[in-house]
């Protein structure tokens, strides 16, 4: 009885921990190189979603088709968000108001427009993979496991990217000295277009994989938007290592929380913690201040 | 060869530079020297599109380049080494000098070019792990160069090279100019201190309350100790 508590625990606790992960990756790489707090995160989310949806519910293709129908619609929804309301206002003053402002009305936009146009009803998007396997009495999901693998797999990606290769290192560049990046020929609001999709598709990608898990309808994307903003404030704005390392801490201790103390004690307990840490260490657990990005 | 006509630029409301005329030929030293506050700044960001003019032009080779974004007007071969380095801070020093060298074709040839910046800087070599937030402020400044001669320059503009600098310091970074110069580099030297300059320029302008009022070969100006004393104090 008590190993099956623990491997529930830590199997939840690892699969919550990727989906924060996932989800505040996107987050995190746009706060940290563009000084953008996307509030439409959780929108793309759901565009991805039902990108994928559409072509599984109304083209009768396969969710592996899917997939990447639905990563890349996420990608040009949030390259376009880029170029109507982000790209006038780079470099003026009242950016963040701006911004703030259009991206919460993209996010009420997309839920209102998913909710014409596929109806308030909760849709099933398949699962990438099915079956599962028990361990010491704990159902292990071979879906879970892809998320596991891919939240994973992304996070070096996306450090390898940003440290080895060209354009990873004009973006981080552009978000240490806008400037000297331009001087160094660097175009610098082409360099936070390039960000802003990567960060939809990644949100996309969220979107299909963890749709299955859940349920999707209009609302969908503002549960994980707002997991992400926690765990990114908890990891520390704009660090992506932060990101990983806050999203299995805070997954694993919900998850234990709730497997030994009730569900219920699980959000605050979370709470708890993150008040704890802010109060001990105020720039998050990365603890990147205004200078240090990326 | 670079071409300044009739330039105005400044800050909201507040002209600083009021119609400027200059010309720096091909592999020539060209100096601007002016006090602390008249404009030396703001020609050269004028220049290399940072502050886009209100008024004037300036050319390359003939070619209208006033209205180019910063980055095109560096992917054209005019490279500003900025005032207060503005290294990448959390990045480390190879990286920094990478950076240098990120416009396409010059990236292809960026261990080529490496390799003469380092004979320049040795240190920059053996510290290429380093972080450039640790660097001393005479590090820094060589970073800041190594990194601008990384790019593939038909001219340099550079912005006090030497200011809040220690005097050994100051005379390897001169140094090291003047060795980029006397492979054919072109030079725009924005500078305060008469003496520092004199081994680089050609021709000196001098820049005062954002007009330049004279204009004259380096060994004519910059000897008249009178005239100098004048205008810089």
């Amino acid at each position: 009885m008590y190993d099956t508590q623990i491997v529930q625990a830590v199997w939840g606790g690892v699969l919550f921990g990727s989906v924060y992960g996932l989800m505040a990756l996107g987050l995190t790489l746009v706060w940290g190189a563009v000084r953008l707090l996307n509030l439409a995160h959780g929108a793309i989310f759901i565009v991805g979603a039902y990108a994928a949806y559409w072509v599984v519910s109304s083209l009768h293709l396969p969710i592996l088709v899917a997939l990447p129908f639905g990563v890349l619609a996420a990608a040009v929804f949030a390259y376009a968000m880029h170029l109507v309301f982000i790209r006038p206002v780079i470099g003026k003053p009242g950016f963040d108001n701006a911004t703030l402002v259009a991206t919460v009305g993209i996010s009420i936009s997309v839920s209102a427009a998913a909710l014409l146009i596929f109806n308030p009803e909760y849709k099933v998007v398949p699962p990438e993979l099915t079956g599962s396997y028990i361990v010491a009495g704990v159902q292990i999901n071979y879906q879970g496991l892809l998320v596991i693998g891919t939240s994973l797999a992304l996070f070096a990606i996306l450090y390898l990217f940003l440290t080895y290769t060209r354009y990873g290192m004009a973006i981080r560049a552009v978000s240490q000295q806008m400037e000297a990046a331009s001087l160094m020929t660097i175009p610098v609001v082409q360099t936070y277009g390039l960000v802003i999709a990567i960060s939809g598709g990644l949100a996309g990608l969220a979107g299909v994989l963890l749709s299955p898990l859940f349920f999707l309808n209009p609302q969908s994307g503002f549960n994980p938007m707002i997991q992400a903003l926690i765990v990114t404030i908890f990891g520390g704005l704009g660090s992506v290592r932060g990101a990983l390392v806050a999203g299995f801490v805070l997954g694993v201790f919900e998850s234990f929380v709730e497997v030994f103390y009730g569900v219920a004690w699980a959000l605050p307990g979370v709470f708890i913690l993150i008040i704890v840490m802010l109060i001990v260490r105020p720039n998050g657990l990365f603890g990147i201040s205004e200078v240090r990005r990326l | 060869m670079l071409e300044v006509k009739g330039l105005v630029a400044g800050y909201a409301g507040s002209e600083v530079l009021h119609g400027i005329d200059l010309v720096v030929n091909d592999g020539e030293g060209v100096v601007v020297l002016g006090p602390n506050g008249h404009g030396k700044t703001t020609l050269l960001r004028a220049i290399t599109g940072l502050l886009p003019p209100l008024a004037g032009q300036v050319l390359l080779n003939g070619e209208d380049i006033t209205r180019w974004r910063a980055d095109v007007i560096a992917a054209a071969g005019v490279v500003h080494i900025p005032q207060g380095d503005l290294l990448f801070p959390e990045m480390t020093v190879l990286e920094n000098l990478l950076m240098g060298a990120y416009h396409g074709p010059t990236w292809a040839e960026r261990n080529v070019r490496l390799g003469r910046v380092y004979e320049l800087f040795p240190w920059l070599k053996e510290r290429g792990g380093q972080l450039a937030r640790s660097l001393s402020g005479g590090e820094r400044r060589m970073l800041a160069l190594g990194r601008g001669l990384m790019a593939k320059a038909k001219i340099l503009l550079i912005d006090e090279p030497s200011l809040g600098l220690a005097p050994l310091t100051t005379q390897q970074i001169y140094a090291s100019i003047l060795t980029v110069k006397e492979g054919g580099m072109a030079l725009l030297l924005a500078d305060e201190n008469a003496n520092h300059v004199a081994s680089l320029a050609d021709r000196v302008y001098l820049l005062e309350t954002g007009m330049l009022v004279r204009v004259g070969p380096a060994e004519e100006l910059l000897h008249d100790k009178a005239l100098l004393e004048s205008y810089l104090g």
